[in-house]
């Protein structure tokens, strides 16, 4: 026979308010098998935890049943201290009669009968409970790092400084991402590739880093602790182990006038390319699609001219696996284009901006090439048209962030600043120049930020109008941008030089094919989820993946850093064990039952049930069953529900269980 | 119904009888099969019934006659018990049968490798209500060869050389009934089920004779926990009605074996029938044409239609 301790929770007030808790506690006592029922104020506290503990002791109980808030809140408290008390955690269930009950019903008498009914169900449902065992699997110490941007590097630099393997994967043939593309950053204005170039050599040199860069993930299996991740390294063309990096091939390949992606395609490359001269690895890349070999078979100067012998026009794309344990996500972003209206979203372009049709409307990130100094200007503000100094320049914020109209409604938070890092970039270069600002407002919250953007306008001139522009058209080779200024109430014209429009931040291309092979959650925008918004704002709901930097949401250089370096310590907190150990709420096969349909292996989406052969003694095979990997099972019961014969069960949430909860109502 | 009943063309058969034999003859003879599932004659006139044969002088037992109604699949699941252990098994198919055989090797019941298909070109069989001496005609046709889409199975290893007669273009029964039902109020609609169910006896015929139902513990066999109340009662009776056209949905092609055994003559194929027909509305499924690993409802595609998702 049982003996059933039931502990109702006043919450404070948020349950005895609504929910005669006394009553409850009176009325369940009587049920069969329970043993013993009290209240408490706080059952979650430290004296209430004390409760339940000494009750399991000296009233022996063999199950618990705890009725307060959501098991989300507090089911592993709970379990933690009936395991404490000596009893299996699993024999502890918790009744919701907070957001099931207290919370959403007025009416205190109905709400105490619904609470006794709660409370009654889970007592006939932890009956059914069995003891289960905890689920140990090994961890494999090596991390997989996705994006080699600056959020891809602190997370792969923090790892392997801590002693473990990282391998870090990326799509282009350099590391380095958007921050090398930077020519200052906010809000000490210090260069952006002197504080990234060392870094990246960092990675290079690191002797527990392997680097694959040029290559994408392939496939994802597996699970926390136990990844097979297959990677796709591209076919470079070039021999990585005999390029001495000396550049040659560059200077003599013909095709010279390509535009090059890492200068926002204002600068031009040649076929066989590094993207910047800081790339690491300093390794080239022959762009199949625009060169003369591979386009007519005809040329091959870069392999004549190539003293060591490494360009291999015959190399293929491979693939390599790789075993690692746990997985951070850092893919970075894309600047929306506000040219083209993107096929099959809902944003609606920005036609009425003339983004790709006047020369001279240019984005952010083109500015930032054109201020570099290691840019296709060699650090000059010169237009794109006529390569003349632009006298007026009109920058526009928010052009696709907050325009819920036009498909995005989210702030891209970097804008407001990066905007005032430009106008001073733009003062020091072009000293009779003026800079005039559209903005809505300023967003300026971090440490000297705001005292920055004030810096932009009181000792840089930048001239801010609070407004936002309605249309921008080319007259003669000036570009007119017709607007408002709200704060005053008039229309503005300017007669600009040239625009820059600080255009919204969004996933790369590609995040949501990427998330399908994690198997994590995006949002409608394709930014990667966390699991909880403030509690856990570096992991992903699937364990094992970690976030960091603007793949799950816009974010500025040292929030991306910080975000690279708390998932790194979350990867090192799960390498710190050799095992892991695992909730065992997975399912289990009746193989008495199991036909081997294996409806459930089609259905399972984390690719955990096999086929198991059962044999007689003599070794003829009898039948075909299903065998459900405890290790890779995520508990979603999906198997469970598709098994035709039920004789898929899941721990915890048995059909037992299930139909005793139904009988008790 | 149609108004006036015509004659349906089943000379072929004769023609296809004498291959089938032949054809039955050859395998034993080479020792390609260890046994053939057939059709042989039975006691009353006309009359066919299911036989098993595991040598060349049965061979002139087998016959094909517009009385050969059995679905010959359900031998190769859960009714083997005659059928040897090893060895590659012969069985002769109508377009209708291999549909579930097509089925069950998407489901992991059957390897393609371990059968040689004997396939039937069909110009329709009886209704389980008429004797089987009548002639076919459009009138005693079963309901499930009016609408008929395989005539002649594809992909067997064996199929009778025979030109299959022109068919005659018959009304479809299914899909009058299931158009009648559809414009029913949904109360009507229970009610009608309501009074088909009520009939039942639970002696699960149905699912004796269907080739989907090869669990070997039905689910709605089992006591700890009860999932469907036993015993011939309304409820019970409704329950175990749903559960089965729920779990023949995407898989059953419609062979209407269910509703031929069926002693109280419970329409129970139009239940499949019209879950036939939504999945081939909402993901464009037709079951039993390929093997297919994953099925409409075991899979999820971005184009699958999410209306219901409010």
């Amino acid at each position: 026979m049982s003996r059933i301790g039931v502990f109702i929770c006043h919450c404070g007030e948020n349950i005895s308010r609504t929910v005669d808790v006394e009553r409850v506690a009176q009325e369940v006592g009587r049920l069969p098998g329970v043993a013993f029922s009290t209240d408490y104020k706080y059952m979650c506290s430290d004296p209430g935890q004390t409760l339940v503990k000494k009750a399991i002791q000296e009233q022996k109980l063999s199950h618990v049943v705890v009725a307060a808030c959501s098991p989300r809140m507090h089911e592993k408290t709970f379990r933690k201290a009936v395991e404490a008390a000596g009893l299996n955690p699993f024999l502890c269930e918790m009744a919701n009669i907070r957001e099931h009950c207290s919370w959403v019903h007025e009416n205190r008498e109905e709400a105490t009968v619904k609470a006794i009914d709660i409370v009654g169900m889970m007592v006939e449902r932890v009956k059914k409970n069995r003891i289960l065992p905890t689920i140990t699997v090994p961890v494999t110490k090596r991390a997989l790092v996705i994006g080699g941007g600056i959020a891809g590097i602190q997370a792969a630099l923090d790892i392997a400084d801590c002693g473990h393997e990282v391998i870090l994967v990326e799509r282009e043939p350099s590391i380095g991402g958007h921050m090398a593309q930077l020519s200052e950053t906010f809000p000490t204005l210090d260069c952006s590739q002197c504080i990234m170039t060392p870094k990246m050599v960092d990675v290079a040199n690191h002797p527990k880093i392997k680097l694959y860069t040029y290559s994408e993930i392939e496939l994802v299996e597996g699970y926390i602790g136990n990844f097979q991740v297959t990677i796709k390294k591209k076919a470079r063309s070039v021999d990585e182990d005999k390029c001495t990096g000396c550049g040659v091939c560059m200077t003599k390949c013909p095709q010279k006038k390509i535009p090059n992606k890492f200068d926002q395609n204002i600068g031009m490359r040649t076929a066989i390319y590094v993207p910047f001269p800081q790339a690491v690895p300093n390794t080239p890349v022959i762009d199949r699609d625009n060169c003369t070999w591979f386009k007519t078979g005809k040329c091959g100067v870069c392999q004549k001219v190539c003293g060591p012998g490494a360009i291999d026009f015959e190399q293929q794309d491979t693939l390599i696996v790789e075993a690692v344990g746990a997985i951070v996500v850092s893919t970075g972003f894309d600047l929306y284009t506000i040219a083209e209206k993107p096929k099959g979203s809902p944003i609606k372009g920005y036609g009425e901006f003339g983004h790709g049709k006047i020369p001279d409307v240019i984005d952010g990130m083109t500015f930032e090439r054109l201020a570099s100094a290691s840019g296709p200007t060699g650090g000059k503000i010169l237009r794109p048209s006529d390569g003349k100094e632009p006298k007026q320049i009109v920058f526009i914020q928010c052009v696709g962030s907050r325009a819920r109209e036009k498909g995005i409604s989210y702030c891209s938070k970097v804008c407001c600043m990066y905007t005032a890092k430009h106008t001073m970039l733009y003062h020091h270069k072009v000293h009779d120049g003026q800079a005039y600002v559209f903005f809505m407002d300023a967003r300026t919250p971090g440490k000297s930020y705001d005292e920055f953007w004030r810096r932009s306008i009181e000792e840089e001139e930048a001239v801010y109008i609070r407004g936002m522009v309605s249309r921008l058209y080319q007259k003669g080779d000036k570009i007119v941008v017709m607007g408002s200024d709200i704060s005053v109430g008039v229309q503005v014209e300017i007669e600009a030089d040239m625009v820059v429009l600080a255009t919204a931040i969004q996933p790369q291309k590609g995040a949501d094919a990427l998330a399908q092979k994690l198997g994590i959650s995006y949002d409608k925008y394709h930014f990667y989820s966390e699991a909880h918004a403030k509690l856990r704002p570096v992991e992903c709901a699937t364990a094992g993946i970690y976030l960091a930097g603007a793949c799950q949401g816009p974010k500025d250089i040292p929030e991306t850093v910080s975000q690279a370096s708390a998932a790194a310590a979350k990867v090192m907190a799960l390498f710190s064990r050799n095992q892991m150990e695992r909730e065992p709420i997975v399912a289990r096969v009746r193989e008495a039952g199991c036909v081997g349909c294996f409806a459930c292996k089609k259905v399972c989406a984390y690719g955990a049930v096999e086929e198991k052969e059962i044999r007689d003694r003599q070794g003829n095979l009898i039948k075909v069953v299903a065998y459900v990997n405890p290790g890779v099972c995520a508990g979603c019961g999906t198997c469970q529900a598709t098994c035709p014969s039920k004789s898929v069960e899941l721990d915890g949430y048995t059909d037992e269980q299930i139909i005793a909860m139904i009988e008790a109502l | 119904m149609p108004l006036t009943s015509q004659p349906i063309d089943t000379s072929i058969y004769t023609t296809i009888t004498a291959a089938i034999r032949s054809e039955a003859s050859r395998l034993f003879t080479a020792g390609e099969v260890v046994a053939i599932i057939g059709y042989a004659a039975a006691r009353r006139v006309g009359s066919a019934q299911p036989i098993i044969i595991t040598n060349a002088a049965d061979a002139e037992k087998l016959i094909f006659t517009h009385a050969c109604v059995n679905n010959l699949a359900v031998y190769l699941t859960k009714a083997k018990k005659e059928i040897p252990k090893t060895g590659k098994i012969g069985v002769v198919v109508k377009g209708c049968d291999l549909k579930a055989l097509v089925g069950l090797m998407g489901e992991s019941q059957l390897k393609r490798e371990d059968l040689y298909l004997i396939g039937i070109p069909c110009n329709g069989v009886l209704g389980s209500t008429v004797q089987p001496a009548t002639a076919l005609t459009t009138e005693s046709i079963a309901s499930k060869c009016c609408d008929c889409n395989s005539h002649l199975p594809t992909g067997c290893d064996f199929v009778p050389n025979v030109a299959l007669p022109p068919g005659l273009q018959m009304e479809s029964r299914y899909s009058v009934e299931i158009a009648r039902l559809e414009a029913l109020t949904p109360a009507e609609r229970w009610a009608y089920w309501k009074e088909q169910f009520a009939k039942c006896i639970k002696c699960y015929a149905c699912r004796q004779v269907c080739p989907f139902c090869f669990c070997e513990q039905c689910l709605c066999d089992r006591n700890k926990p009860q999932m469907v109340d036993t015993t011939p009662r309304p409820a019970g009776n409704t329950a175990w009605h749903i559960v089965r056209a729920m779990h023949l949905a995407g898989r059953c092609a419609g062979c209407a074996e269910c509703e031929r055994v069926c002693p109280m003559d419970i329409p129970l194929n139009l239940l499949n029938r019209k879950m036939a027909k939504e999945l081939k509305e909402l993901y464009d499924y037709e079951a039993g044409f390929e093997v297919n690993d994953k099925g409409p409802l075991t899979m999820f595609t971005e184009k699958d239609d999410q209306s219901f998702i409010k």
